[in-house]
């Protein structure tokens, strides 16, 4: 199969939906004229022209209320909000309506509706652009959150998203963006919503993660089998709905548990798989649920400093360990 | 000492403030002339002065933004957000920026403001009006979240977040607003944030809980008591973040059994945090797994169905029992 970029499989899965179905549009800052900050809406605008990929002022709430108006007058947005941090602008729109007027109005209306954005610790990006907020948008009933890892992943519940007839908040992160993978060609090619996936099988421990520490699970893995532990890492990709089976037949097949996340330990979403593993699975756990995750601080700027709080393979590698 | 409800003894402690303190300053809609949607802020206006008790416009993000701006130039701003629903609108103030300016001015600057909202179900509200999202707030560090259970720790915590030198996220039950009465002292009382307290001592089963939900929870641990014969150690967390986890650790390293209680909804609720720290830290003396008894993963309904939504004490006792014989 031929393998492209994470952020290929993006505008892959947009320009597909387009073609596919005329009431799939693009808006956002800059996803027009530019291709988007991190080039995931590159081309469209040359192809599809200004009434299908809208660049939008610099107003997030704006943004997702006009999504959210033409989801209801039957169009499927894909909003794009540039930064994962700034959907705080649009919170009211995205907690307070979107994902209420499906509920308010008895199921008489659907919201099929898209926001694109991104999260994550990149390059010196500082506290306001690269934060993980997956835990704010999971705690939102009527809600959908997707983070996908790989670019296969990414083209595949990017379609099933905008087919989906409510509102997804599809999560990427900024350094996925240039990873290659193989990826389908079929048209058709989709990845169920609220399918966990396992990346890597094992006996031993079960890691669980999403988005970017999926990619540094893998590497501890790797590292670990290396010292005779099979470690057995579980991509979630949809953090609600969640696979709570996939993960519980991991759990009782190992006893032991690893949760990585980027995002902040307290409140974090691996406080809400902590919690699932203890009603479920309680009996079977041959150890603490350990957690490995971003410290409570917001994020530095400088190298050093970021670096120092948030997990690596050697931070996953240490909670194994502990654990074993 | 004279007994006076949650709405009285929080306007005691703003009237002291504002006495003792003249940079203490309350914003928000209608808490000037009209005191105050459920009156806490009643008679401050005519006591301190439209200067102090400021009546602003719709507008949450202005609210808090203006508050930040006071709070950096030396005031000490308590804004109230009519409806914790309503904060939504200014979430990107709150944690883009009041969380963090201590943060990166490098201790520079401080931000002493607090926000004041009423939370959670239980007066028959409509949409937008009974929400419960304390988590929110718990997931942005820099922050402090406060959520008091009754008139006399919900005046002394209030005095405590009004003089603590970092934002305060405040949040007030409804449904206890006016539901009982306390004792609460004349003369000054302060509570340290960051710290849960131990409401009832038993050493079979652990039940932790806070704000509203105290209640119901109390009445539970009652019940299990005379009827069942179970001594239960009741915790009532107070602050939400920092969160405390010494006292139910402890505890659950005698009971061996826990229990939590709060009316967000399940998924991501402070419960899951909670149960979390427990198996990280107490996972050797668990004897069952920890029950959570929380609000479901829907919206909260409007007020003819609140009831089967907001935990309850039949909830409550049928987990209770269920933690016991597992």
């Amino acid at each position: 199969m031929r393998e492209i970029k994470y952020r290929e499989a993006i505008s892959e899965a947009l320009r597909e939906e387009m073609i596919r179905d005329k009431t799939v549009f693009v808006m956002g800052e800059d996803v027009g004229q530019f291709g988007g900050v991190f080039q995931a809406t590159a081309t469209l605008y040359k192809d599809f022209g200004a009434s299908r990929v809208l660049d939008t002022p610099i107003s997030e709430a704006a943004i997702v209320g006009a999504a959210l108006g033409s989801a209801l007058a039957g169009l499927r947005p894909v909003a794009e909000i540039m930064f994962v941090d700034f959907t705080s602008i649009a919170m009211d729109q995205i907690a307070n309506q979107c994902a209420k007027f499906h509920f308010m109005t008895g199921g008489q209306a659907i919201i099929p509706l898209v926001i694109r954005t991104q999260g994550g610790v990149g390059i010196g990006d500082a506290a306001q652009h690269s934060q993980s907020l997956e835990a704010w948008h999971a705690h939102i009933p009527g809600l959908k959150v997707v983070m996908p890892s790989t670019p296969a992943d990414a083209k595949g519940l990017l379609k099933a998203s905008i087919r989906d007839d409510n509102p997804v908040i599809f999560i990427e992160h900024k350094m996925l963006y240039l990873n290659e993978g193989p990826v389908p060609e079929d048209d058709d090619y989709m990845i169920p919503i609220g399918k966990a996936d396992i990346k890597r099988e094992g006996e031993d421990v079960t890691i669980i993660a999403w988005s970017k520490m999926v990619v540094d699970s893998l590497e501890a893995a790797d590292d670990l089998e290396k010292e005779g532990i099979q470690a057995e890492v579980v991509d979630l990709r949809t953090l609600n709905p969640l696979d709570l089976e996939t993960i519980l037949t991991s759990v009782k097949k190992t006893s032991r548990v690893v949760i990585v996340h980027e995002a902040c330990k307290t409140g974090g979403f691996g406080g809400e798989v902590a919690a699932l593993i203890m009603e479920n699975a309680f009996d079977y756990l041959d150890a603490p649920v350990e957690r490995v995750t971003g410290l409570d601080t917001p994020i530095p700027y400088a190298e050093p400093l970021y670096r120092a709080v948030i997990p690596n393979p050697d931070w996953i590698k240490k909670g194994v360990k502990k654990i074993l | 000492m004279p007994k006076v409800t949650m709405v009285q003894a929080l306007n005691m402690a703003l009237r002291q403030e504002m006495e003792k303190d003249d940079r203490v300053i309350i914003l928000g809609e209608d808490v000037g002339l009209d005191g105050g949607v459920f009156r806490v802020t009643d008679g401050l206006v005519q006591e301190f002065g439209e200067d102090r008790s400021v009546d602003t416009p719709l507008a949450e993000s202005g609210i808090v933004g203006m508050s930040i701006g006071m709070a950096l130039y030396g005031l000490r701003p308590v804004c109230e957000i009519q409806f914790s629903g309503f904060s939504y609108h200014n979430f990107h103030q709150i944690e883009n920026h009041a969380a963090r300016l201590r943060w990166r001015s490098q201790g520079r600057f401080q931000v002493p403001m607090v926000l004041r909202t009423p939370y959670g179900g239980g007066v028959r509200a409509l949409e937008h009006h009974s929400e419960s999202r304390e988590t929110f707030w718990s997931h942005i560090p820099g922050l402090k979240m406060v959520i008091p259970s009754g008139p006399r720790n919900a005046r002394a915590l209030l005095v405590s977040a009004i003089r603590d030198p970092d934002p305060v996220i405040f949040y007030e039950g409804k449904a206890i607003y006016r539901a009982f009465r306390e004792e609460v002292p004349e003369e000054e009382e302060t509570m340290p944030i960051g710290q849960s307290q131990r409401v009832k001592e038993g050493k079979d089963l652990t039940m932790i809980s806070y704000g509203a939900m105290m209640r119901p929870t109390l009445q539970a641990a009652e019940t299990l008591q005379e009827k069942d014969g179970i001594e239960t150690d009741v915790i009532d967390l107070l602050t939400i973040s920092p969160m405390d986890d010494t006292l139910f650790v402890e505890s659950v390293q005698k009971t061996g059994r826990a229990l939590v209680v709060h009316e967000a909804p399940r998924t991501l609720g402070p419960g899951a945090e909670i149960v979390s720290r427990l198996v990280e830290k107490a996972f050797y003396y668990l004897e069952a797994p920890v029950a959570r008894v929380t609000g479901f993963d829907i919206i909260i309904p409007l007020f003819s169905r609140e009831n089967a939504y907001l935990p309850n004490v039949h909830r409550i006792l049928r987990a209770a029992r269920k933690v016991m014989s597992s």
